[in-house]
């Protein structure tokens, strides 16, 4: 892996190209760690008018979560559902490749539901500075002691639309629009170089 | 600003966008004084100093629009709604 410990961590790297796996900025132990998991499957779903609550409880007790009409997180083996708006969800599988498809015979006429799988890129942060970090972007407080695991936003970081959300006591997800991946890998080590950054996304510069 | 929006939060300004002033009514196109009823409608606004109701869109957001109740000389928000009413059409 590439040793990026220059007084700016971006020199050198193209401004339209995802910087490569690496570490960045301060040396030692990195206080944040970037990885891009392998891609769940995603798709939304918007409850059709009057149905919010019947869709609500069919993803809870389809998926063995406690799904609630929210802003939240419900995380479980099969299935992650996140709220993003009333009545709408952003349901993630690592395990069901016809996600799309499966909701749809869960959930009929009473939702739309559009396959998300290329629309967004992954990102997990772990590291106890990665609060810190993003309080550099974020319009949201995010301080761990108020933004508790199980908790999500939709909301901006660095002017870039995120849904994110804390998974557990050091991790955090957050899904951002792919085309955006580039400028917010940038944002990440911008921002997280003063920590140092372990970023393990498997590419070496691709667009 | 800090426009505390009923799903997500308390939320700053600048993840929404300004429409403007709630409590007006699209005319009847079919009316014989329309012409006038449209002019007024798309172009005349009162400028009170004072609480106002008005439109925003959390487009960084739940995506939802809001009517929102500020006091335009001190900028205080006194309350957020959503602007669709459950169970109405879209
Ligand atoms: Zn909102």
């Amino acid at each position: 892996m590439a040793d990026h410990s220059s007084h700016d961590p971006l020199a050198g790297l193209r401004f339209d190209r995802v910087p490569p796996s690496g570490t960045y900025g301060a040396d030692g132990e990195p206080g944040v760690t970037v990885t891009i998991p392998e891609t769940p499957f995603i798709a939304l779903v918007v409850a059709r008018n009057g149905f919010a609550e019947s869709v609500t409880g069919r993803l809870g007790r389809a998926f063995g979560l406690e799904v609630a009409d929210r802003t939240g997180a419900a995380i479980g083996a099969a299935a992650t559902v996140v709220g993003t708006g009333p009545g709408r969800f952003l349901v993630l599988s690592k395990t069901e490749p016809d996600l799309a498809g499966t909701l749809r015979a869960l959930l009929g006429s009473e939702a739309a539901v559009s396959e998300q799988d290329d629309a967004y890129v992954t990102f997990d942060l772990a590291g106890e500075k990665t609060p810190d970090l993003l309080a550099k972007g974020a319009l949201i407080d995010i301080d761990p002691r108020v933004f508790l695991p199980g908790d999500a936003a939709t909301t901006v970081i660095a002017h870039i639309g995120v849904t994110l959300w804390r998974v557990d006591e050091a991790t955090w997800r957050l899904l951002v629009a792919r085309s955006l991946e580039a400028s917010f890998t940038r944002f990440l080590i911008a921002s997280g170089a003063a920590f140092g950054l372990r970023l393990e996304n498997g590419t070496a510069g691709r667009g | 600003m800090r426009i505390p929006c009923p799903y997500c939060g308390e939320r700053d300004a600048h993840e929404f966008s300004y429409l403007g002033d709630a409590t007006l009514t699209r005319p009847d196109p079919a009316a014989a004084d329309a012409e006038q009823a449209f002019h007024d409608y798309v172009y005349l606004r009162d400028n009170p100093a004072g609480a106002h109701e008005e439109w925003w869109y959390h487009a960084n957001g739940c995506r939802q629009w809001l009517r929102v109740t500020r006091d335009t000389r001190t900028h205080a928000i006194s309350g957020a709604a959503p602007a669709r009413k459950s169970g109405e059409p879209a």
